[in-house]
């Protein structure tokens, strides 16, 4: 179950970092750090406010919502200069990016970890069958059970979803019917840092917050991502399965060898699938 | 003479004209002639600790010189080169701890075993293409940089492997210093000449059109896998003569920051000149030690510096130089955004 729950906050965050990816073919570095700043601002604040599920559940949006917007700076004075130009400077505007954010972390937030606790409500246990599961673990898959169908009704169902799903396949084609790609891509990059926030608002609570915490996260995304195949939402989603449940299965088995579990496993299905499990071939 | 040759041969980013010919590349060669004489003779018009800081600069761009062989001259961008700098520290480092091998033996090793290893990186990775091939060879830098943590009973886990004995003639500064800037030269000079072989030809030809260069019969895969080889193999050196400027050998060296650093630099000095990945080496290492030594927010004027080259000098300091001296325009038109770069 633990395996589960760390699957449904990675999926958060993979979803994000995978929907810039297929609209913007932007490889984002700075994602982690998003999430980072993201798990900072909740942590501090639920010390203020949130002993309550309604008032946590609040924090989390605040912090998503704040970070969002702190994308949409990035987005308009950073990236949209870069949109005509090589990859390559974009993923190094995105790692100068990553860079100033972490330091400004520190300067905010110095160097020490914070941690928080869960509101009554989500704090202990719940009885599935016979079986006792953590509440705040169930929590976890329930949020992202409703951000997995939200976003489907969103691709699926509306008229920015079908512009989405229309820029994953032929960015140019969307451009000459006379789409706003600009406005578009703003849109698109405020989800998917919002996602990386909340995905890193709702990591907060179950472990301590600190400096570092964004590379491991960004990393893991990363797999996530290149594993279910670049820019595909349910890639994402079985992707973050496969690499949740290797690690716990990894950790009560090897755990030694755990933290390599990943890593391995992102280059098996590579190696055996060059796009990834649902990716399209890249030219 | 770099950059005349370059222009002639891969009819890139120049959009004017340059009077290509024996002048500038004469002047050019002179140049070469003068920067290399300069670090030659460095430890006797420098102070010992910045002596020292030449070292760290000659090392580190012969990293950036060889990875920017494959991501700009192979149009390859790689996650990974880590992974074979590291390679040839911990060769060193290994045979140093578990064996009585020489270290000079050693030393020749390290460049080998990391080609051996870019070899099997290389294989697997160029199955995947273009992002997927990026992210693929990050995975392997993170794969390395876990294994050196996990095996500390072989590798020394997190505090690596330091204190590695030099031998007798590498003791003394200036011997370390010339036997850094000599290694380093042959190699940068080896990566140069390579690139003007009808391999290095093949392999723009590559990076330029692919199908275009499979039609005319060029094998694309076995083509990049050398180039990803050769750059291994140079990374590796650099990683050896980190060694020699470090004794120490430390797993933070396998991981994608470390194998990123290299492409940022080139990017900082101009990715498209052969004197970029200089450059580069040498504004990253002074801002680490001049910012590094007044403030602890090295990291942020990092960032804020790489950000303006992006997105004011896409073409690296070196393209921004040519720029001024061929137009007398600080700033760079919009339009050349879109063709410096890899």
């Amino acid at each position: 179950m633990a395996g589960i729950a760390t699957a449904a906050i990675l999926f958060i965050v993979t979803v994000g970092l995978s929907l810039i990816f297929g609209t913007m073919r932007i490889i984002n570095l700075a994602h982690g750090t998003f999430y980072m700043v993201g798990a900072y601002l909740a942590t501090v604040t639920f010390g203020a406010v949130a002993s309550r599920t309604l008032g946590f559940s609040l924090t989390l949006l605040f912090a998503a919502v704040i970070v969002a917007a702190l994308g949409i700076l990035v987005e308009v004075f950073i990236l949209r200069r870069l949109y005509g130009s090589e990859h390559l400077l974009q993923l190094l505007a995105t790692w100068a990016v990553m860079l100033i954010l972490e330091q400004l972390v520190i300067m905010i937030w110095g160097p020490q970890n914070y941690t928080s606790s869960l509101p009554s409500g989500l704090a202990g246990g719940v009885e599935v069958g016979a079986q006792q599961f953590p509440a705040y673990d169930l929590f976890l898959i329930a949020v992202a059970v409703v951000i997995a169908v939200v976003l489907w009704v969103v691709l699926e169902r509306t008229r920015f979803g079908r512009f989405i799903r229309a820029a994953v396949q032929d960015m140019e084609l969307i451009r000459v019917l006379g789409v706003n790609v600009t406005k578009l891509y703003t849109q698109v990059f405020a989800v998917g840092i919002f996602l990386a926030a909340l995905g890193g608002a709702l990591m907060g609570p179950s472990t301590s917050v600190g400096p570092g915490i964004d590379m491991n996260i960004v990393v893991e995304a990363f797999i996530v991502s290149v594993i279910g195949g670049l820019g595909n939402i349910w890639g994402a989603a079985v992707g973050a399965l496969i690499i949740g449940l290797f690690q716990s299965i990894g950790n009560l088995v090897i755990p030694e060898l755990a933290s390599l579990a990943p890593y391995v496993v992102m280059i098996l299905v590579l190696v055996i699938r060059p796009q990834g499990l649902f990716g399209k071939v890249e030219g | 003479m770099k950059a005349d040759e370059t222009t002639a041969m891969t009819n890139v980013q120049n959009r004017v004209p340059r009077p290509a010919g024996e002048k500038t590349l004469g002047v050019a060669r002179w140049g070469w002639l003068f920067i290399f004489l300069a670090f030659v003779s460095a430890p006797f018009w420098l102070s010992v600790n910045n002596t020292l800081m030449a070292e760290g600069i000659i090392v580190v761009a012969l990293f950036a010189w060889a990875t920017n062989f494959l991501v700009h001259y192979g149009g390859l961008t790689t996650f990974g080169q880590a992974v074979f700098y590291g390679t040839g520290a911990y060769t060193i480092g290994l045979f140093s701890v578990h064996t009585k091998v020489p270290f000079m033996v050693a030393f020749v090793l390290g460049p080998f075993a990391a080609a051996a290893v870019a070899l099997v990186v290389g294989a697997l990775s160029l199955r995947a293409r273009a992002f997927y091939f990026a992210l693929l060879t990050l995975g392997f830098s993170q794969l390395f940089y876990s294994l050196t943590l996990v095996f500390y009973g072989f590798t020394k886990g997190d505090t690596g492997i330091f204190g590695i004995q030099l031998p007798q003639f590498l003791n003394s500064p200036l011997w370390s210093y010339e036997f850094i800037l000599g290694v380093a030269a042959l190699g940068a000079l080896a990566l140069w000449s390579i690139i003007r072989t009808p391999f290095g030809l093949s392999m723009m030809a590559i990076r330029d059109n692919r199908t275009r260069a499979e039609s005319l019969g060029i094998n694309t895969y076995s083509h990049l896998l050398f180039a990803f080889v050769i750059s291994g193999f140079f990374c590796g050196l650099a990683g050896a003569l980190f060694i020699v400027y470090q004794q120490h050998a430390y797993p933070e060296m396998l991981n994608w920051q470390s194998s990123g650093t290299p492409i940022l630099i080139s990017i900082l000095g101009g990715i498209s000149s052969f004197a970029g990945p200089l450059v580069g080496a040498v504004i990253y290492t002074l801002l680490e030690n001049l910012v590094g030594s007044v403030t602890t927010y090295w990291q942020l004027i990092l960032g804020l510096v790489v950000l303006a080259i992006v997105v004011l000098y896409p073409g690296g300091i070196v393209g921004g130089v040519r720029h001024f001296l061929r137009t007398g325009a600080v700033k760079t038109p919009e339009g050349e955004k879109r063709k410096t770069g890899a």
